[in-house]
């Protein structure tokens, strides 16, 4: 449990693939439920992916076995060419992948800070010859308010204060913030803007984008394709436990986006 | 609002709000009506009784094992978890303790003769056991918790009636026998400077190690992560489950050394004491200002909230009022004390 040092992880010096995670032909059943039945996925560093597809599709369940919180049936996953089993979620963080679940994930009744921390809190020594370790509460707290800033949420005056206290626009900034603070590899987002306003919305696409400028890879599960369209480089769609195309979101319109979703082709794609 | 209160003492100087959000917060209320209660019941008492040392050291001596246990409990409701089993605990570990003390003080003739050429290794041996014991208590408690999934209130509701049978069952239902009374006088009713009871002391250096962890470290943090959302920890990499039973083990453990500072008070095993004695800590944490469905704590509140039952009884026997009305008082500071806290709350987030 000791205090990751955020340069160890991420990209390896001679990564052996140009994609930063590499999901093929992923198997998932839930009883007799077949949730993923061959899905795949690339996403290149600075890349904004998409994944888009209806209720059902399989986005949640395959994120989901990318951040470590399922394991799959079959298939496999890689990053940076690696072949990798994740075994948790705080493996999957090991490897630099952060995620902003629907729910958030905050603890509402610790502050800000405290949850921008949660399970990576830094510590100082005691003074028994470094004995009690204690939390670095200081370097928390800076360490939030730059990432907060550099965010751009501009709403909160402090990071003591309780998430409870937060309204829901402010939760979902601190979690992206959160997230991007963490992340040296890829950060997945279910839904990030489910539950916002205009404003707050234009806050976390601007975040989204703000992280592939960095370097980091970005998939977004979404409904506003419109948005999408504009925002992220690559679209993914996603049916019945399947991806059905990956294409450069310039290339395709709403319609070519909505025919993929239910069952079609889009104009230009090879069959 | 006890949160503003753990944060204030870090809080940057510049912050205008922090004296007075701590001003406000529920452990310096409590300190402020234990201190009006103090002086209320001195001034009204026959001759200033009250203020008395030997009576405000009696009062500290009476609540000792009261606000050991409240302290630790306070973790498990930090981490929205309830024990209930923490009275049948100390009364099974003190029943324990008593029988090793005893029989290794000496040959059952001496120590009926009240010779116990062995004391010292009694004491050692008994102090360990009951420590032993009350770990086993609480072990068995996480685990049912944490293993079977069962809800924290059942178990322990389960296992308070379990240990106070087994107490019963390992004591013949009589309190064991030939306790040797140097252990009262040596140590439970001893005070250093002739004013701080023994007992208090040991409780006063636990609850400063139990307050710095909960304010400071890692562990703490966690703890209250998990009593505000378990979901939330548990995907910060936080294990829950883990966390939960040491929890668990570690409030067994109190008990079983508050059951040897009640030994060593009343150099009796008190075996039909402590049937609402987890209830009362329970209530004194809560006055206190921490929360019963975990996420926000404060182990001053609890030591400062459990000295009101103590001061109100004295008192009113003091004034001459029959002590009954205590059982009254505190009940009704209970409901009120959480009506408040509630109120500000709601206005706070709204």
């Amino acid at each position: 449990m000791g205090q990751r040092v955020r340069s160890e992880q991420g990209k390896p010096s001679s990564p052996r693939s140009d994609y930063v995670i590499e999901a093929t032909d992923i198997v998932k059943r839930f009883g007799h439920v077949q949730a993923l039945s061959g899905a795949s996925l690339q996403v290149r560093p600075g890349e904004v992916l998409a994944l888009v597809g209806d209720n059902g599709a399989g986005k949640s369940t395959l994120t989901k076995i990318i951040c470590g919180a399922l394991t799959p049936d079959s298939g496999r996953l890689a990053f940076w060419g690696e072949t990798t089993t994740v075994t948790s979620i705080r493996h999957a963080q090991e490897l630099g992948v952060e995620t902003v679940y629907q729910d958030l994930a905050l603890a509402p009744d610790l502050s800000v800070a405290e949850n921008m921390f949660l399970g990576r809190e830094p510590l100082t020594r005691g003074i028994f010859a470094g004995w009690p370790p204690s939390l670095d509460r200081k370097k928390m707290r800076q360490a939030a308010r730059q990432a907060i800033a550099a965010a751009g949420i501009s709403t909160l005056n402090s990071v003591d204060r309780a998430v409870r206290d937060l309204s829901g626009g402010q939760r979902q900034a601190i979690a992206v913030a959160r997230a991007v603070m963490w992340a040296t590899t890829a950060i997945l987002m279910d839904e990030p803007t489910a539950a916002l306003g205009t404003k707050q919305t234009d806050i976390v696409y601007e975040s989204i984008r703000s992280a592939a400028a960095r370097g980091l890879a970005v998939v977004v599960i979404s409904h506003d394709i419109p948005k999408m369209l504009s925002l992220a480089d690559r679209i993914a769609v996603m049916r019945q436990g399947r991806t059905v195309s990956n294409l450069p979101a310039r290339d395709l319109t709403l319609t070519d986006v909505v025919t993929l979703m239910l069952g079609g082709h889009a104009r230009g794609e090879a069959a | 609002m006890s949160r503003a209160a753990q944060s204030a003492p870090d809080a940057p100087p510049a912050h205008p709000g922090a004296l007075a959000a701590a001003l406000r917060s529920t452990p310096v209320g409590m300190a402020v009506i234990v201190v009006a209660l103090i002086v209320l019941f001195g001034v009204l008492s026959p001759n200033g009784a009250f203020f008395r040392v030997s009576n405000l050291s009696t009062i500290t001596l009476n609540v000792s094992v009261t606000m050991l246990l409240a302290v630790g409990i306070t973790y498990v409701l930090a981490a929205g978890e309830l024990d209930l089993s923490i009275g049948s605990n100390v009364v099974l570990s003190a029943v324990i303790a008593a029988e090793v003390l005893v029989s290794l003080s000496g040959t059952p003739e001496q120590v009926r003769a009240g010779e116990y050429p062995n004391l010292a290794l009694g004491v050692v041996a008994g102090t360990i056991a009951a420590i032993l014991a009350g770990t086993l208590f609480g072990l068995v408690n996480g685990l049912l918790v944490t293993r079977l999934r069962i809800n924290s209130f059942i178990v322990t509701l389960g296992t308070m009636g379990i240990g106070t049978g087994l107490a019963y069952v390992a004591s013949n239902g009589v309190n064991v026998p030939n306790v040797p009374r140097s252990l009262q006088t040596g140590f439970g009713i001893e005070k250093l400077f002739g004013v701080i009871p023994y007992p208090m002391m040991v409780v006063l250096i636990i609850s400063a190690v139990l307050w710095y962890m909960l304010r400071r470290t890692r562990f703490g943090l966690y703890t209250l992560a998990i009593g505000s959302s378990r979901d939330a920890a548990e995907r910060a990499g936080i294990r829950s489950r883990r966390h939960i039973l040491v929890l668990f083990v570690m409030m067994g453990a109190l008990a079983g050394a508050a059951a040897m500072l009640d030994l060593t008070r009343f150099a009796t095993t008190n075996i039909g004491g402590h049937q609402t004695t987890a209830l009362a800590a329970i209530a004194a944490v809560v006055i206190g200002g921490t929360s019963l469905f975990g996420g926000r704590a404060t182990i001053a509140g609890s030591m400062v909230a459990s000295l009101i039952p103590v001061i109100l009884g004295t008192g009113l026997v003091i004034l001459g009022v029959p002590s009954f009305y205590q059982l009254i008082v505190v009940g009704a500071i209970l409901i009120a004390a959480v009506f408040i806290d509630q109120r500000r709350r709601e206005r706070l987030s709204s």
